[in-house]
């Protein structure tokens, strides 16, 4: 009797999914996150490819892996990066320096 | 005292502003403030309609702004409040016909005189937009909870910083509040964490709003009506008071129904 009562007046989602706002809000997210960052695909890129050459200094990693992003959530915008360390380079360039500042 | 200039804006078109500046205007004046209305839509003249003040225009912005004029033979007195002008856009002319620095002048002039100086922004972000919120101290953003009008806000939100009038307030107009129940339209949480700016009001998707406007009477001045009841909380916060926001629950039959056998949110 409820459901049904529930139904004729329409409840706060509608049976067989949430309504079309989920949706609206996701895809607003999205576009909005990439209106924000403006960047070219070359750009970002070229991003890419001197951040993994900087990161291979210290450490092994897994380029093919590497993930790149830019959030925007909180009007603030922050590159985040993830990874793949495969293993630690011995005698790396941080290491040496490190001795160095000694 | 120096008075406040408020610019309000949208880049998208059609989703209130004009409806916004005049209601705020007239919310304003009917406070006690001296307000003064500037239709910054050259070419697309509408605020005059709006208020019903279309048939003493003499003047209009364009005349001032190129000498033709004194600024006060152009400021048009409202017919119900004393303390309401507005100056309107020219019609025969384009948005070219004027220069960010003279819009900047002018309502700096503006200012000296009046408590209030809100400005009706045309839509776009190009010459019109860059005019309006030249002189612009402080911005209202309009937007309905729709996608399209959304990104736009945002796009305005990000254009208004990069030009220096920091600090916007976003009023959500047309909110249809069974729609948002059904969880078919954006809500006011939505919106605000999408955009991330602080929240002046939110106005319903109301009828009263369009037959108020065939009149030539801000909806504002409509004591029964939900929609002037809305903007009247908006004019008392531009104006420093803080009142509690409207419920948008739908106040007819049905939801009053189900508040009834308790299912109300
Ligand atoms: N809350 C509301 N409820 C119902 N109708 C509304 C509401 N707000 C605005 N409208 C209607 O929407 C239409 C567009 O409003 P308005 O002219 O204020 O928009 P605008 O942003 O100034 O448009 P433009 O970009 O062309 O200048 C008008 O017909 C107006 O009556
Ligand atoms: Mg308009």
């Amino acid at each position: 009797m409820f459901d049904f009562l529930s139904r004729i007046l329409g409840g706060k989602s509608r049976p067989g999914g949430p309504g079309s706002k989920s949706l609206a809000k996701e895809r607003l997210k999205l576009a909005l996150a990439c209106d924000r960052v403006d960047v070219s695909p070359q750009m970002f890129e070229g991003l890419r490819v001197d951040l993994a050459r900087a990161v291979s200094k210290y450490v092994e990693i897994d380029e093919a892996g590497m993930k790149l992003r830019f959030d925007s959530s909180d009007r603030r915008l922050a590159l985040v990066a993830s990874v793949p360390v495969i293993g630690m380079r011995r005698g790396s360039e941080a290491a040496r320096r490190s001795k160095d500042r000694r | 005292m120096e008075g406040r200039v408020i610019v309000v804006t949208s880049g998208k078109g059609g989703v209130g502003k004009t409806t916004a500046v005049a209601n705020i205007g007239c919310g304003l004046a009917s406070r006690g403030k001296k307000v003064a209305l500037v239709d910054a839509d050259i070419g697309l003249r509408n605020l005059d309609i709006v208020l019903g003040l279309e048939n003493r225009i003499v003047y209009d912005i364009v005349h001032v702004i190129e000498g033709k004029c004194r600024l006060r033979q152009a400021l048009i007195r409202d017919k119900r409040l004393q303390t309401l002008f507005l100056m309107p856009a020219a019609q025969s002319r384009d948005k070219e016909a004027v220069q960010p620095e003279q819009m900047k002048q002018l309502t700096r002039t503006l200012a000296h005189e009046f408590d209030y100086v809100v400005i009706d922004c045309p839509a776009g972000i190009e010459r019109g937009f860059k005019n309006a919120i030249a002189g612009a101290d402080e911005a209202v953003i309009v937007t309905t909870p729709e996608v399209s009008a959304v990104r736009d806000a945002d796009r305005i939100v990000g254009l208004l910083e990069t030009q220096g009038v920091s600090g916007p307030r976003l009023v959500i107009n047309r909110l249809r509040p069974e729609m948002v129940k059904r969880g078919d339209m954006l809500n006011v949480d939505d919106v605000i964490d999408i955009l991330a700016i602080d929240l002046l009001g939110v106005v319903p998707d109301d009828e009263s709003v369009i037959t108020s406007t065939n009149k030539g009477e801000p909806v504002v001045l409509d004591g029964a009506s939900r929609a002037g009841e809305a903007f009247r909380r908006i004019a008392a916060r531009i104006d420093g008071e803080d009142v509690p926001f409207m419920s948008m629950e739908a106040g007819g039959f049905w939801s009053r129904l189900k508040r009834f056998i308790g299912m109300g949110m």
